[in-house]
């Protein structure tokens, strides 16, 4: 069943949380709402699930092109699973699950040993049914997520919707369940949603991927669409690591610091000032200057641990590079802190800088870190 | 007393504790004279209750029990808790809902007009229904043209009952509800359970410990009150008198071995009542302690 909203906003006071956004959400795919904090997802999850209403005068939200905008929750037949799961603490596992069914009118309830039947297989495919006589506070966290995920299937819902399911597991228990829900959400094919601000997950799970921002969305697309072509700079920063500079456009040809670089024609704005991306793993690093117009820094931190070397350099002027190395690559050049290195980048992305005034020498000004992307949020 | 000598033979640096204990003699003193203090002030005057209610035996002792007007007071009192305890069981449980579970304007001053009854005398209490209900109060000469007696009756008493009890419910019930938070009600929601069903499936086995230790001093309260009720009842013997007025009369009617053994009655009635409390009191506690451990560790992720 397919879920569309349109023209949907939303304010709590003063504070608006949603800003005209629009969005579709095909049968059978499993999407995924990536922001972060306050940029509105969960709520746009819950007015899909009918826990909370747009503003007056907002569009429909659709099921199946069927308007379900004015009906609450429980008439709209979806699975949620909360961000701490709110199981019944009162109730066993297995009450927990079969409670969806067991609160139907009676003429739409399945009979006893139907309930029974129905909660032991929803069990098995979320393998706990040999937990089923436990209450929530005697399971783990991991477990308490899939009894949560069972207990929102068993009332076979028209989509699921899952406010970011893994954010309270340690980091194995989130890696190992994520895999197993993109597995069941293969097996099942129920449409769903899921809302996460860790985009790692988000490109790991997810048929598309929705990002947004400020109560915005930015950009939708498949995984490897945002993350290769990012259409704004809060995309471009959100999804991984980034240094950015601002230089200036002249000739096909874009000049930050030392450097220059050829851009395609078509791929460039207009001209003019313009802010440069370049990822982490997208410099070439070089003991020597081979000719070409190169960055000179220095590794001033090199840390070695995890799939890539990473290193921060500072250049003459004193501003910093994040950059990632393969280990070879690191041994081959023989990398130590204090190592003088020239870079180039193999790949830029350039986006039109929004008027700011930057002299014909530019600088190096900014250097972003993942932890810092807000910076990128509310840049000039 | 071995147990204090176990603790204190703990050997400095050995465990911090150690350091942090005072003086065995110092301890010793102190818990004699809280033993010494609740032996004088507690213990020695129930028992005196007993014993004097007991003295001149057993039958004198049943006898003033079944005398009709003590019988009526006994009446009273439970009929007087069978209403009020019910109903403050719903204003309690319906206004601590609405607080715990929603914003709205007014909120803060909600709270504390529910705090009121703790904050002023019984007597007060018992004092505002004769000004509205009196002879000469605002409502009383159109009730007593329509034939309805509050002061002095039975509804009266009621009211009264129900005015000094009402906070025993609602602050029980406010905190521990925040503690909990709305998740499991809206997730009962999302499963397409209606109002009703969310509330006595999801809300009502989650308050249950917190609301029957309501109950409990509700209760004991609504049976035990004195002062409200004893100004707008009339003391009238065998119609308007419940247990503790009753108790009172024979007093003062130098009929010490009848008043004693009323007053046995409400003291055992207290006896049971903080038995039961003991126990409800453990699993409120964890009830309260396991939301709140909950919502720490929400808070944490």
């Amino acid at each position: 069943m397919s879920i569309e909203v349109r023209h949907i906003s939303k304010t709590f006071g003063s504070f608006t949380a949603l800003h005209d956004v629009s969005l579709v959400v095909p049968t059978g795919s499993l999407v995924a709402l990536l922001g972060p904090s306050g940029s509105g997802k969960t709520t746009l999850l819950r007015i899909i699930a009918g826990l909370d209403f747009a503003d007056a005068g907002s569009g429909p939200v659709l099921f199946h092109n069927e308007d379900v905008g004015d009906r609450p929750a429980a008439q709209r037949r979806v699975g949620f699973v909360f961000q701490h799961y709110a199981l019944f603490r009162h109730l066993t596992v297995f009450e927990n699950v079969a409670f969806g069914l067991r609160v139907r009118p009676r003429r739409l309830r399945p009979p006893r040993r139907e309930i029974r039947r129905r909660v032991r297989e929803l069990l098995g495919l979320v393998q706990l049914d040999w937990l089923a006589d436990r209450y929530p506070s005697q399971l783990s966290g991991g477990q308490r997520q899939r009894v949560a995920l069972a207990r929102a299937l068993a009332v076979e819902p028209n989509v699921l919707l899952l406010d970011e399911p893994f954010g309270a597991l340690d980091a194995k228990v989130r890696l190992e369940l994520r895999q197993w829900l993109r597995r069941l959400h293969d097996e099942i094919h129920v449409t769903s949603v899921f809302v996460t601000h860790d985009q790692e997950e988000a490109l790991e799970l997810a048929d598309r991927v929705v990002v947004m921002n400020g109560g915005r969305i930015e950009q939708v697309g498949a995984p490897d669409e945002v993350f290769h072509e990012p259409a704004s700079e809060f995309v471009m920063g959100f999804l991984g690591q980034v240094n950015v500079f601002h230089g200036r456009l002249e000739a096909g040809r874009v000049r930050f610091g030392e450097l220059a670089v050829e851009v395609p024609p078509g791929e460039a704005p207009p001209g003019g000032d313009v802010r440069i991306f370049v990822r982490p793993h997208d410099w070439r690093v070089d003991r020597r200057a081979n000719g070409e117009p190169t960055l000179q820094a220095v590794v001033c931190r090199l840390n070695a641990a995890g799939p890539h070397a990473r290193l921060r350099l500072t250049t003459p002027a004193g501003e910093s590079i994040d950059v990632e190395v393969p280990h070879e690559r690191c041994r081959e050049l023989a990398l130590h802190v204090g190592a003088h290195v020239f870079l180039s980048p193999k790949q830029i992305k350039l986006f039109a800088n929004g008027g700011a005034a930057c002299g014909a020498r530019s600088t190096i000004r900014e250097f972003v870190t993942q932890e810092d992307r807000s910076l990128l949020a509310t840049g000039p | 007393m071995s147990a204090i000598g176990a603790i204190s033979g703990v050997q400095p640096g050995v465990a911090g504790s150690a350091a942090l204990t005072e003086p065995r003699w110092v301890r010793a003193s102190a818990i004699a004279v809280m033993l010494l203090f609740i032996g004088c002030f507690l213990v020695v005057p129930l028992a005196a209750v007993f014993v004097q209610a007991l003295e001149r035996g057993l039958g004198a002792y049943a006898a003033a029990l079944v005398e009709p007007d003590a019988l009526a007071a006994i009446r009273l009192t439970l009929l007087t808790a069978a209403i009020t305890v019910p109903l403050n069981l719903v204003f309690g449980v319906a206004a601590a809902w609405g607080i715990a579970k929603f914003d709205f304007p007014g909120k803060s001053v909600l709270i504390t007009l529910i705090d009121l009854p703790f904050a002023v005398s019984p007597v007060i209490s018992g004092l505002l229904y004769v000004l509205l209900f009196g002879l000469h109060g605002w409502l009383g000469p159109w009730a007593a043209e329509h034939g309805i007696r509050i002061i002095f009756a039975v509804p009266g008493i009621v009211l009264a009952t129900l005015f000094v009890t009402f906070p025993f419910v609602a602050r029980e019930l406010i905190p521990l509800m925040e503690a909990q938070g709305t998740d499991e009600e809206q997730a009962a929601l999302a499963l397409g359970a209606g109002g009703w069903q969310t509330f006595f499936r999801v809300t009502l086995p989650n308050i249950k410990w917190g609301l029957l230790y309501g109950v409990i001093l509700c209760d004991a309260r609504a049976m035990g009150e004195f002062g409200a009720v004893s100004v707008v009842s009339g003391h009238i013997r065998g119609q308007t008198n419940t247990m503790p007025l009753h108790v009172e009369i024979l007093y003062n009617e130098y009929n010490f071995g009848a008043a004693f053994a009323v007053a046995s009655l409400l003291a055992m009635l207290a006896l049971v009542t903080l038995g039961l409390k003991a126990v409800v009191e453990v699993r409120s506690r964890r009830q309260l302690a396991e939301a709140l451990r909950q919502r720490g560790r929400e808070g944490e992720a």
